[in-house]
């Protein structure tokens, strides 16, 4: 550690970036370098500072392990900063394992959460959740408290658990204040505007409201049969199953359902599921084989009975009926509403959930990614669609704890 | 180099006492002693404590970003690119020179009427007037140099390179490496003063604390 290295991150660690570059701007040693690199993220050139942050890492070398370690996880923050999310997370995973080994456990921890807020990006919601439950019980910094705080508010709220996300949200808010850092203050808030929008529809015997998601939570915490066309499956008591892999199934469910305690005519639900007003006798025998289809799926939650005119849906114990539909009506509303779960779908599962054409549902996606309602990974058959984050994703800020060689 | 080849084994550091951290000051860089209190470059600030008691008893808001000495009657400090002398009475700034290394300095030490300045990355340690920053001589060491001081007509210095840290007695004309003291892992060495006596004073870096590292007894010959 030299001079104008320890004057420069002292200018850093007060975001004064200008100054810290004033004070290496010429050096190419290996700590100028990273604090270059720092201090080009903290000003948004983002590009930049991977390159720098690059060179240093490699100029460090194996000898100063900590210093190249630190200089991965800043630079493995900067690409999460410019939603680079390509590349293999095993160098940022080496470089955790070595800031851990060493001692430095604030470093090592900002680099696990740069992991799970990268997992949750790419959907890999399973994977964001284990990473932040090997972080619970730790005593993290305020700043990162309230970064893992955001990101379990996010799982939680993609898992419609609104009282753990409030709870994380509130976590988050009194972390942000103790560490000072107002952006992420203004995403806890950005959090709970989430908390209160309208997130879905209940349809109930012919009448519609509209549903928060913590009303929504209860809906689905009700001793009820649940037929949720957001997710495409249904709920009886505490059991999920999904449809979203049997669109006809799923249709003709949701239109009994709707019926409900009415039974659904015939014709009616040729209509609907099959999309067709002239119905023949081969439509009709269709009809019956679907019927028997989903009697067999929905065979412990209901029976369906066959009436005069049509069918008839009778849960089990009694259970009364209910219909979660998206807020709104649309292709590109049912669509959003699959993605909310946070996961990483490719098209022709979503077209195979709403039983709808790869085509149409690949020109709805293309449609809401222009208008950033979704955004997508990967190229080509790999390509995954994603809903936007529901947070922010404040990074950066963080980076001042990186500085090397200290 | 033939240096290298004659290097002693280590001897592991005795760590004495440790000071700090200290109130609004989380890292520290240089020390020195001034016979009662020892001083301690903070970044944005010089602190100095009494070693018996380890309080702090006076605090000057100074720059003070790598090494620092003292001749006597005042301080020096390396502040950025420069080497400023501090009264230690009032704070006031007297002269600046600049530092040898540009910038790329660490430690700072009075001696025989100079300031030795070790400069980090580039392993040396370079011998400067103390009115114009002129290089009088420069001596090679084979680590990164971080503090310098001179007891008993000895050079040592500290080491601060591949995530470890030494203390080094060097001989001023060859460099050659006579005694080695090892601190312990993930213990750093920024700056070093020897207390006249018994002790090295020892700048912890990020650590925040004053080590206290005991001096080793002289050699037989």
């Amino acid at each position: 550690m030299d001079s104008l290295i320890a004057a420069a991150g002292r200018a850093l660690a007060v975001g004064d970036a200008l100054a810290a570059l004033k004070r290496v701007a010429l050096r190419e040693d290996p700590p100028a370098l990273a604090l270059r690199g720092i201090a080009m993220a903290q000003l948004g050139d983002y590009p930049r500072a991977r390159e720098l942050l690059r060179r240093a890492a490699r100029a460090f070398g194996a000898r100063e392990a900590i210093a190249r370690a630190r200089c991965v996880v800043a630079e493995a923050e900067t690409a999460l900063a410019m939603r680079d999310l390509g590349g293999s997370p095993r160098a940022l995973a080496e470089a955790a394992a070595v800031l851990a080994a060493r001692g430095d456990r604030a470093n090592a921890w900002q680099a696990q959460l740069i992991a799970a807020r990268r997992a949750l990006l790419l959907g890999r919601v399973d994977e964001a959740a284990a990473v932040l439950a090997t972080l619970a019980g730790t005593e993290l910094p305020p700043a990162l408290a309230a970064v893992a705080a955001l990101a379990e508010a996010e799982l939680a709220l993609r898992a419609l658990r609104t009282a753990s996300a409030r709870a994380a949200l509130d976590r988050a808010e009194t972390a942000a204040r103790r560490a000072g850092v107002a952006p992420l203050l203004a995403e806890a808030a950005d959090a709970r505007a989430a908390l209160g929008r309208i997130a879905a529809r209940l349809i109930r015997a012919g009448h519609e409201q509209p549903l928060r998601l913590d009303q929504v939570e209860a809906l689905l915490a009700a001793d009820m049969l649940v037929v949720d066309a957001c997710r495409r499956g249904w709920q009886a008591g505490d059991g999920w199953r999904s449809l979203a892999r049997r669109p006809v199934l799923f249709a003709l469910l949701r239109a009994l359902a709707e019926a409900w305690p009415e039974p659904a005519e015939r014709g009616e639900l040729i209509a609907r599921v099959f999309r067709t007003r002239d119905p023949d006798d081969s439509h009709r025998s269709r009809l019956r084989v679907e019927i028997g289809r989903l009697r067999a799926l929905l065979a412990p939650s209901a029976r369906i009975e066959a009436t005069a005119g049509g069918f008839v849906l009778r849960p089990r114990s009694g259970r009364r009926v209910a219909v979660l539909a998206p807020p709104i009506d649309g292709d590109s509303a049912s669509l959003l509403a699959l993605l909310a779960d946070g996961a990483a779908w490719s098209s022709s599962a979503l077209a195979q959930a709403l039983g709808a054409s790869q085509r149409s549902v690949q020109r709805a996606l293309a449609e809401l990614e222009t208008e950033g309602r979704v955004r997508s990974v990967g190229r080509a058959r790999a390509q995954r669609w994603l809903a936007p984050p529901l947070l922010g994703f404040t990074t950066i800020l963080l980076l001042p704890a990186a500085l090397p060689a200290e | 180099m033939s240096r290298n080849a004659h290097s002693p084994e280590p001897l592991p550091a005795q760590i004495v006492r440790e000071y700090g951290p200290f109130d609004g000051a989380d890292k520290i860089a240089g020390v020195t002693y001034d016979g009662h209190r020892v001083w301690a470059a903070a970044g944005a600030q010089m602190l100095a404590f009494d070693p018996a008691s380890g309080r702090v008893e006076r605090r000057l808001e100074r720059a003070a970003d790598a090494g620092t000495a003292f001749d006597g009657t005042y301080l020096y400090q390396i502040a950025e690119a420069r080497i400023d002398k501090i009264d230690p009475a009032t704070g006031d700034v007297l002269a600046s020179i600049p530092a040898p290394g540009a910038g790329g300095d660490s430690g700072l030490a009075w001696a025989e009427g100079s300031l030795w300045v070790g400069q980090y990355r580039e392993r040396k340690i370079h011998r400067i007037d103390p009115a114009t920053g002129a290089v009088l001589r420069t001596i090679e060491s084979n680590r990164f140099v971080t503090g310098v001081t001179w007891v008993d007509g000895d050079l040592w210095h500290a080491t601060w390179e591949g995530d470890a840290s030494e203390l080094r007695h060097v001989d001023p004309d060859s460099g050659a490496v006579l005694e080695r003291l090892a601190m312990p892992p993930d213990t750093f060495v920024s700056g070093l003063e020897s207390d006249g006596a018994e002790l090295f004073y020892c700048g912890g870096g990020s650590s925040g604390r004053v080590r206290a590292v005991r001096r080793p007894k002289t050699r037989a010959g």
